[in-house]
This record gives C-alpha cells, structure tokens and sequence, in this order.
C-alpha cells in the first residue's frame, strides 16, 4: 500500500549503501555539481561566463600574436591551434587555482565531518573538468563546422595526452591545496608562476619558433609537460602532417615531460596525504 | 558482545605555534630558527568502553577534552598515543547542516547533505519529501536557504541529520535547538532510538538531559576521567566539583574588582569601586541558603558627571546560563551622578533567594538610559553558591503547594465507556 500524505511525525531512517566507494564516488558527484552551479549561479549568462573567459583570451591573444605579432605566420592554421592549447590552459589554471582553496575553504566541512579528503580535490577537479568538457565540445563544433578540424587515426592518442594533463592537474591540486593550509601566501606565488608558465608553455606561439630559434633552448623548454601536452595535441588533433610532435623535436628527451607530470603526481599525493591528519586542527 | 566503542589510553594533544607563521615567506626568511611550539594536552589517557544499546553522556566543563574526545571518535582528529576504535557504522552530528550551502534550494541540500553522511542520490530521491515533510518546509522545497529562518534551516538540518541509519549516534549538544513544538519532534527521536536500543554517545552541558536518557556518564576534567558511573551519581559528582571550585575562587579572590580584568569593560566615566555579597546581617558572604535574603551592594565611583544613568544587575548559572536580571530604568529607580569623585551606594536587595544548590555568578553593568553606551561592566562581578538542603531538585524553588482532595465521587469505570461511547 502507498500512502499518498506523508506522516511529518515520524521520520524512517534509510541504510547507506554497503559500498564505501559508492559513497565516496557520491560525495563527490554532488560536491562538483554544487561547486559547477554556484560558479555561475546569480549571474544573468550563467554558464555562458565559462566560455567567454576562453574566448576573450582566445580573441585577444589571436589578435595580438598572429595578427600583430606573426607569431605563428610560417606554421599551419594558427587560430586552430591557439584554440586548442587556449582551452587546455584555461582548464590548467582554473582547476589549479580552485584546487588551491578547496581544503582552505572548506574548513568546516573539514572540522565537523569525516570522509576522505582527497573526495574535495577530487571534486573540484571534476567541476573544472565539466567546463573543459563544454569548452572542449564547442571547439570541436566550430572547427568541424569550418572544415578546420583534421583528424587522423594519431587523433586517438588525444585522450591520452588529456589523461596526462589531469594528472598533472590532479598532482599539483593535492600539492597546493595541502600547503596553502600552512602557507597562505601560496596564492600569490602561484598566480605568479602560472603567469610565467603560460608563456614559457608555447601557448600563444607554436613551439616549433622556439626549436628554430636555438635547439638547446628547445631542449631545456621542452621538458615543460605543459608545453609538451600543447605541442602533441597540435600535432594529433590540428595536423599530424604539418605540425611536429615533441618527440620528433627534442628525440628521446620527450619522455621526461611525461614522467614529469607522473612524478608531480605522485609527489602530490604524498604531501597530501601525509599533511591529511593535521588538516582539522589547523583550520 | 564485542563493545561498539573502544577507547584504550587515548592522548592528544595540540601544539599550538607560538610564533604564527602562515606564510611561506616567512619560513623562508627565518628558516635558521626552528619553529616553537607550546603543547596543549587536550587528553590524557582515557579509556573506555560502551557496549551495544548504551545511552552515554559525557559532561565536563569548558575545555575539559569533552568536544577533542569526539572528535577523535570521529577519525576528525588523529590520536597521539592510544586507539579509538568504532566498530559498525557511525553518524556524527558534531554540528547540525555541516555541508549545507546557503546558495542551494532546500531540496538541493537534502542531497548535498545527505551525501555527507553517505547516503547517495538514487537513494534519497524518494525520501525528500518525506525529509520536507519532517521539517514542515513542504512549501519551500525551492526556496534558496539564505532566504529561511534559522529555526526552518535547524529543522531542515535536523531532519537530515537523522536520515542515515547507523549503530551508534555521536552527538554534540545539538538539541537545544528550534521551537518548541519541533524540539518535542527531536526529542521524540530521540527516544525512539533509546527504544531500538541504539548505542549513543552525547556530550552536554545540560545535566538534566543527561540525567534525563543517559544509562552512563562520563565527566571529564582537564582531558582526564574523573568520574563513570550511572547518571545521577556522575552529574551529582559534578555539582560538587563546581561548588568546590566556587569555594576556591572564593579564597583566592577579593571580593574588590581588580583593574584591568579582561571581564570587565566600558568608558569608566563612572565605575564600580567594589561589588560584594551580603548576607542577613550585612556580613560579607559567598554562600546563602534557599529561601534565605541576600544584598548585592555596589560602590559606584563618579570620575565624571554623567548625569542619569542605569545599574543592572543579572545572576546566571556557573555554566552561564542567565537566570534572572534586571536594572534601575526598568523598576523605576531614578539614578544620577553627583560631582566627581563622588561615591554613590547602591543596593539590590533579594528578600528570598528562589535558587537551589548549585554555583552562581553575578553581573553588574552601568550605562547610559538609552542603553547604548557602557560604562562600566563586569562579568562576573561576584560569584555565590547555594547550600544543598532539602531535597528538591533542578535550578529553582517554587514555593508551591500541594493540594489533595479525598471527598470526591468516582465515575465508575461502565460510565467512563458509556460517555466516551
């Protein structure tokens, strides 16, 4: 039998699900989703702001590198690339930053209830990666629909090279926001080194202008796992022919970015969870 | 029965910095000194069990390890030395509406809420209703939670804290909370897990709750058990510990206000000069009897003229509770400033103490009449204790009567049913 009113005296409490990661993968659902309608609740655009921000970066940069620059007149279709790296960086900054705060932040969630804490990085990082998700979709609209978009059976490795930016991602997240605890000013130094990272990452000029200009230098900024990660994904996904891949210019050294990026991982994650049991009390 | 909480010589203890550094310039500039710390032992080998089923009270006063204690229990602080260990599952309710977010509508918390204490989406996708019904919120199930009341966002969070079903509750004095009507609701669930012999932990201040549905409590002291046992032998332990302490104060402290007193503030144009606590023969006291007089007598020092003003005067319980208060502007007394340097004497004057045994403080405060400027305000400015005699129970004396009537007819039981028929 069901009983249409509700009985507001009495109230049945429910077993959780026996699964811990069942659990865990919920909080962490519902603290991204929370997180991704705050950002842009209030505002009249609402998720349209998360594309502007892109956009307007892509605008101004394209306007001031290629147009006024020539950075990127002896290399194929120039705006294309931009396009790419300019929302792989957005998502790295912003995930970044917000990563940075999400322990900081949630101090009371922190004092006044257990679960694991790597769920809050683990959730800020999946609101960012839902706007690289839109940013993402949008591009691949646009350049399909002006014929720009050049795939190739090497466009399959893309994914990969996405898999090694959210690890890298996921390394610092842990490491930055675990001692942005102790140091807060941890935000200002990073909002410096990330300045310096964009435009020493190849984002606004093909890399290949750093390889003409001196191979040695080449050499030393291809280590980079985010110009590398930039550098491959123009090479798998705007032209497998006209541009190179990291690896044709620097030779075997392109490994290093890559187990780079696995390191910061790791190395993240260590911080993180040996800084864990300190959290509560120095918030 | 394996017990559901296991706690074996559990410490801990904070070290609290005593040079802030939060910046990693600092530690940078100043990395040859190593950093200093002054340790603060929040507990110190505790060990206890509680068996399924087990109503447990924990009681203390401030600072005594009572909220540390829990949080250990919680896996929210990690133990120094020593384990403890919850066997099954467990909810806290350290605060009620942890993780809820005040951008978000009523229905959006329930889930993010309800996610906190583990239980997923799919889940409580057929309960909010039921959830908004409890709260009796059905009507704002859209409504952002900045936009409610406290008391609605109490019940909205109580409802949800109670959601998730578990072996052993932990509670952190959450209770006191919401209307009147709601609080029976709370209470009434309370009682219901008693009856379905859930195990539960609660840390209170409030000894008559805890006398009320614990089987057991513990009472902490400075991080240390200093007394486990039934209910009403433990928190009748603990009244005698706040009537020794009062005692202690009494022996240590003047009853003349000392200057510079970090309970005392306000402009000082005028101030006490002493405060003190006379008894039936104007001899200074620290303990009176139930039903007995007692005089609050304040010297009050003119620095500068301030013309009218008000004294109040308010008593509260040792845990500080506000028991009763009152000032000249609300009985009419009419009260001035002569010259300065003048003393000006005054007088509150309690024919029959209402109070039962226990500790109590005073607070005495000047101000302006339009109440907005302080003088000068202490808190506490005196403290007393009331002698046990008697055996009434609870904080006051009612001076009631009983009335009985034995002449009465007695409706048969056959004409009870035939009029309720």
């Amino acid at each position: 039998m069901t009983v249409a009113t509700h009985d507001s005296t009495r109230l049945e409490a429910i077993p959780r699900p026996r699964s811990v990661f069942q659990r865990n993968l919920n909080l962490v659902r519902e603290l991204s989703i929370t997180n991704f309608k705050l950002k842009y609740t209030g505002s009249a655009l609402g998720y349209v702001w998360s594309l502007v921000k892109p956009l307007m970066l892509f605008g101004v940069m394209y306007l001031v590198f290629s147009i006024l620059l020539k950075a990127g007149k002896n290399t194929f279709d120039f705006p294309v690339q931009l396009l790419v790296a300019i929302v792989a960086w957005t998502f790295f900054t912003e995930a970044t930053t917000t990563a940075m705060n999400a322990i900081a932040g949630n101090g009371d969630l922190i004092r006044k209830a257990y679960f694991p804490r790597w769920i809050l990085i683990a959730a800020s990082t999946t609101s960012a990666l839902l706007t690289f998700a839109i940013n993402t979709a949008l591009v691949v609209l646009v350049t399909f629909a002006t014929g720009n978009l050049d795939l190739s059976w090497l466009s399959l490795l893309a994914p990969l090279y996405y898999l090694e930016l959210i690890l890298l991602v996921l390394g610092l997240s842990m490491l930055l926001s675990s001692l942005f605890v102790f140091f807060r000013d941890l935000g200002h130094i990073w909002e410096i080194l990330s300045l310096v990272l964009f435009y020493v990452s190849a984002v606004v000029f093909p890399f290949k202008t750093v390889y003409d200009y001196s191979k040695k230098l080449a050499d030393i900024a291809g280590l980079n796992p985010i110009a590398q990660i930039i550098t491959d994904l123009r090479h798998v996904l705007v032209s497998s022919t006209k541009l190179p891949s990291m690896a044709s210019l620097i030779g075997p050294l392109a490994f290093i970015p890559i187990l780079i990026s696995v390191a910061v991982f790791l190395v993240g994650f260590a911080v993180f969870t040996r800084l864990t049991p300190r959290f509560a009390e120095s918030l | 029965m394996n017990p559901v909480v296991e706690v074996s010589h559990l410490r801990k203890r904070f070290r609290l910095p005593l040079d802030k550094s939060t910046t990693l310039k600092y530690r940078v500039t100043h990395w040859r000194s190593s950093s200093r710390y002054r340790d603060l032992i929040a507990l110190r080998d505790i060990s206890f069990d509680v068996p399924p089923g087990q109503f447990l009270g924990i009681a203390g006063p401030n600072g005594c390890g009572k909220s540390t204690l829990l949080k250990v229990l919680c896996r929210i602080y990690k133990a120094d030395a020593g384990s403890a260990r919850v066997n099954g599952e467990f909810s806290a309710f350290l605060e009620l509406g942890v993780g809820f977010n005040p951008e978000l509508t009523a229905r959006e918390n329930i889930f993010l809420g309800g996610a906190v204490l583990g239980l997923t989406r799919a889940q409580l996708r057929d309960k909010v209703d039921e959830v908004l019904a409890f709260a009796e919120l059905e009507d704002f199930a859209e409504q952002k939670l900045k936009n409610f009341s406290s008391g609605m966002q109490v019940r909205l969070a109580f409802s949800v804290a109670i959601l998730a079903q578990t072996d052993l509750l932990v509670m952190d004095e959450v209770l006191a909370v919401g209307d009147a009507s709601f609080q029976e609701k709370c209470f009434d669930a309370f009682s219901r897990y008693k009856r379905e012999g859930k195990t539960i932990v609660l840390v209170s201040h409030d000894l008559g709750s805890l006398e009320e549905y614990c089987d057991r409590v513990i009472l902490l002291n400075r991080g240390e058990i200093i007394a486990d046992g039934p209910a009403v032998e433990v928190t009748s332990a603990y009244h005698r510990m706040i009537a020794e302490h009062a005692l202690a104060t009494e022996r240590d402290s003047p009853t003349e206000l000392s200057r510079g007193d970090p309970s005392q503030w306000g402009s000082r144009a005028i101030e006490f000069a002493s405060v003190s606590l006379t008894d039936a023969n104007g001899q200074r006291s620290h303990r009176f009897d139930t039903g007995g007089p007692m005089t609050l007598e304040m010297q009050i020092l003119v620095h500068r003229n301030v013309g009218e003003f008000v004294c109040g005067m308010a008593i509260r319980r040792a845990d500080g509770l506000l028991l009763a208060g009152t000032n000249t502007f609300m009985d009419h007394v009419k009260l001035s400033s002569d010259a300065p340097g003048r003393m000006i004497s005054v007088c509150y004057a309690i024919d029959s103490l209402p109070l039962l045994a226990g500790g109590y403080t005073v607070q005495v405060a000047l101000e302006d009449v339009t109440g907005s400027h302080s003088y000068d305000h202490a808190d506490p400015a005196a403290n007393f204790h009331i002698n046990a005699m008697g055996a009434h129970v609870g904080m006051l004396e009612m001076h009631g009567r009983w009335q009985v009537a034995h002449d009465q007819d007695v409706p048969s039981s056959d004409a009870v049913r035939q009029t309720a028929g």
